[in-house]
């Protein structure tokens, strides 16, 4: 049999090749967000003045994955060090990359206070509903009846609570002049729109820009990939409704 | 009594020297066998001011309205704490003498007195030490006392500390005076450590000198 | 950037507004900080001060945000500090932290009051082993412990060059009874003391088009395994002990034929000054040593004192109950001079309390 010629897939310009393949898992959801920011970073022509923050979990291994500049930070400290970022260098475009535990969890405390200072930075918060890099522990978005490794027998609000619906709370924060929105990895092309929605609105200098995204964790979730995406947009996706719940770029897509 | 009272609020920057010369006024009057209150008025940690000196100053004959450590127990920070009675001070009968603490508001901090603003005997007094920076040349002095809201009369207090000379009395307040005139605000008295009675005369251009007995000294250690 | 003193001036005020005043004439760009007793003026007076000079401030949502705001902004090349005590400094190490392990030139002034917990809005020296070791690491910090407010005006000047000299962060450790303070001291700037500021530069936002320029510079402070983070922690290990005796500052006074030394740092080593004048009068021999930076520790420095002396005691004496004396007896470890020690946690130490206690030692 005739060795097959490798395949380089079309990737965007401001990924950094080094680090690829990425060390996300198969099936997991970050590439295809990490993919549309790319192509958007590319397209707005803002990848020397960008400013990638990873958090701790699986954004993490995002840290190298932009050939942008970046850096590291702690679990849940992202906000802050990209708004610390943003207000000494306001020429700079930063774009802070954490999950739902280091966002809403660890981090709530930052989110929340950047949102209403109306802080002028990108994040991106991708929801796969458990901590996916410390082994699949429930997380403030995990759905109700969910096994995870910390709730066993199935998430139960009784005992702690709901999900935490990120953008509605944020959009209540915000004033006109911020973006937020909730895409899924589901519908790459609206996912795509948002996230340049949410650059163009710092780009701008209008305001706050958070885009929450549906994601896929199969390794944590134990799916094959039909139950994967089944879970995410048969599950997920009814519990957080994806559109724009703010944006100063006219009626919100819904 | 009543038209011939003293009340005098004394307002000024953070370490302007109010308290101290708040505390040298009550006691001048005490000294002329006057019923004197001295309130404080300090909402910024008032634990620092003349919590310390109270039993002291008690001691002497005042009338101290202030908190006593046993008061604040266990209240931590309590910078915006204000005692009840200094919200009522200006209804007590005799001599009234306002600590205004430092702060944006400067002397609108006199809004938490009750009648403060009605009061037709009030003075406002603004303290000002040449030897601080934001009231350290003349555009600053100027700014500052306009920002103060109102003033009434101007108290002279350059001074370094123990470092003080003559000169930097006497240049300082120079200073201090001229935008007085610009402003058209009296400088009621020029204030001066008593350690130098004797190496400046009673009065400079007109204005009274007053020798002070330094207190706070001993509220910090 | 604008001078901030066009000459040498006398000024008499608090050790919080000294703290301001000293940020702005180093050339601080940014302050980020919360509230918290006894620094509240250090903001208070920079609020007021930095629209007029052109320099930013935020008051953040905690200390943590305040500490990591600091650290996102030297990062971009801004010269940025805080401010912070008690609780706020718990708060704090864990940006701290970030700043030792990247290696970012953070300057942190912390105004010590009384603890554990919320303990007192005053004073203390308790937040020394936190300053010097906090965090989860190994202490590469630089902490200048000073004394009076020129202190304090001087070492946030050399401060920030230190920070952005050697990239560790960097502490000005005061404490309550100097934030509030008064006395005179000298304000200047420092280019008329042939003081030169180290310009800040950024380490990510940098100049130039990726992939034609210049490669993307991926800071890191996350590794993968025990012998990479060993390879980093042995390499900043080797150049804080390369540098360390150009960092280490101390005072000694009366040394040399001393029986008993006594050893305090910031203002306490006041009231040892004033008691070692005392005692020296009375006729006994006595001195007194003061490490000006409690990290680096000058170690040699104390160890050559008690040599020369040939002290029979050592008296540690400090509003702490016992964090400058375990600094002291690992740093010096191996001398067998006694130690005797005088901790008044949270409380002020005066001449007088030093004086007694050394004539009990007698």
């Amino acid at each position: 049999m005739a060795m097959l010629e490798p395949v380089h897939p079309l990737t965007p310009k401001s990924w950094y090749l080094p680090s690829k393949p990425h060390k996300f898992c198969p099936g997991c959801g970050h590439g295809i967000v990490l993919k549309a920011l790319g192509e958007n970073i590319d397209e707005l022509g803002i990848q020397d003045k960008t400013i990638f923050g990873c958090d701790i979990g699986c954004s993490l291994l995002a840290w190298n994955f932009f050939a942008c500049d970046s850096t590291q930070t702690h679990h849940g400290r992202t906000t802050p060090v990209m708004v610390g970022i943003k207000r000494s260098r306001p020429e700079l475009i930063t774009v802070g990359y954490m999950g739902d535990g280091g966002g809403y969890s660890i981090g709530s405390q930052h989110l929340l206070n950047a949102a209403v200072r109306n802080e002028k930075v990108t994040l991106i918060l991708v929801n796969n509903t458990n901590y996916g890099m410390t082994g699949g522990q429930m997380a403030p978005t995990t759905l109700p009846g969910q096994k995870t490794e910390t709730s066993p027998y199935g998430r139960d609000p009784e005992q702690t609570g709901y999900p935490t619906k990120g953008p509605e709370f944020i959009a209540q924060l915000t004033p006109d002049s911020a973006y937020v929105a909730r895409a899924t990895v589901s519908k790459y092309n609206q996912l795509k729109r948002f996230i340049r929605n949410a650059l163009r609105n710092q780009i701008e200098g209008n305001g706050f820009s958070f885009v929450e995204v549906l994601s896929t964790c199969p390794t944590n979730w134990r799916t094959n990939a039909q139950q994967t995406w089944r879970f995410l947009e048969d599950e997920m996706e009814p519990y957080f409704p994806v559109g724009e719940l703010k944006s100063p770029f006219g009626k919100g897509d819904k | 009594m009543e038209g011939e009272r003293v009340l005098e609020a004394y307002v000024g920057e953070y370490a302007s020297g109010k308290s101290e010369i708040s505390i040298n006024r009550a006691l001048e009057l005490l000294g002329q066998g006057r019923t004197v209150t001295l309130v404080d008025l300090d909402t910024v940690e008032p634990f620092y001011t003349l919590r310390s000196l109270k039993p002291q100053l008690e001691g002497m004959g005042l009338q101290l309205i202030s908190f006593s450590r046993e008061d604040a127990f266990g209240l931590g920070e309590t910078g915006a704490m204000l005692n009840p009675q200094a919200r009522w001070a200006l209804r007590r009968s005799g001599d009234i003498i306002l600590d205004i603490g430092y702060g944006v508001y400067g002397a609108r901090t006199l809004n938490l007195v009750e009648g403060a603003n009605e009061s037709k005997e009030l003075k406002v007094l603004a303290v000002i030490n040449y030897s601080r920076p934001l009231t350290g040349n003349r555009e600053r002095i100027r700014e500052y006392i306009l920002d103060l809201g109102r003033v009434d009369a101007i108290v002279a207090n350059t001074h370094l500390g123990d470092e003080t000379t003559i000169d930097i009395i006497e240049d300082g307040n120079a200073e201090i005076m001229h935008v007085a005139r610009e402003l058209n605000i009296p400088v009621d008295f020029i204030t001066v450590d008593e350690k130098l009675q004797g190496s400046i005369g009673v009065e400079v251009s007109g204005i009274p000198v007053k020798f002070i007995h330094r207190f706070m000294p001993a509220a910090m250690w | 950037m604008e001078k901030v003193f066009s000459e040498a001036k006398k000024a008499f005020m608090t050790g919080n507004e000294t703290a301001a005043w000293a940020a702005l004439a180093a050339g601080a760009e940014v302050m980020f900080g919360y509230p918290i007793t006894p620094q509240n003026e250090i903001m208070h007076y920079w609020t007021r001060m930095a629209p007029k000079y052109d320099r930013g401030f935020l008051q953040t949502e905690d200390e943590i945000s305040a500490g990591f705001t600091v650290c996102g902004s030297v990062q971009s090349g801004k010269k940025a500090f805080t401010a912070t005590a008690g609780p706020g400094n718990v708060l704090m190490q864990e940006p701290f932290g970030m700043a030792e392990g990247m290696r970012l030139p953070l300057l942190a002034i912390i105004q010590q009051r009384g603890g554990p917990s919320s303990g007192t809005v005053v004073y203390s020296q308790q937040e020394v082993t936190l300053t010097t070791f906090g965090g989860n690491g190994e202490g590469h910090r630089i902490v200048y412990s000073t004394a009076t407010h020129q202190e304090i005006y001087d070492y946030i000047i050399k401060g920030f060059n230190t920070a952005w000299t050697y990239r560790f962060p960097t502490f000005i450790l005061g404490d309550g009874y100097q934030a509030k303070m008064r006395e005179p001291l000298e304000l200047y700037s420092p280019e008329d003391k042939g003081i030169k500021m180290v310009e800040p530069y950024p380490l990510i936002g940098l100049p130039g088009h990726i992939g034609e320029d210049r490669e993307p510079k991926h800071l890191c402070n996350i590794y993968s395994l025990e012998e990479e983070l060993y390879e980093v922690v042995m390499k900043i290990s080797a150049e804080y002990e390369a540098i360390s005796p150009e960092l280490t500052e101390y005072q000694e006074r009366e040394c040399d034929d001393a029986e008993i030394i006594i050893v305090s740092h910031g203002v306490v080593s006041r009231a040892a000054d004033d008691a070692v004048t005392a005692l020296r009068a009375q006729g006994l021999k006595v001195g007194c040593f003061r490490p000006i930076t409690l990290r680096p520790f000058p170690a040699q420095e104390l160890k050559n004192c008690i040599q020369k002396s040939g002290a029979k005691k050592l008296l540690i004496a400090e509003s702490a109950y016992g964090q400058l004396f375990r600094l002291v007896r690992q740093e010096i470890y191996g001398e067998t001079v006694p130690m005797e020690t005088l901790f008044m946690p949270g409380v002020g130490i005066i001449d007088y309390d030093i004086m007694s206690k050394i004539k009990s030692m007698l």
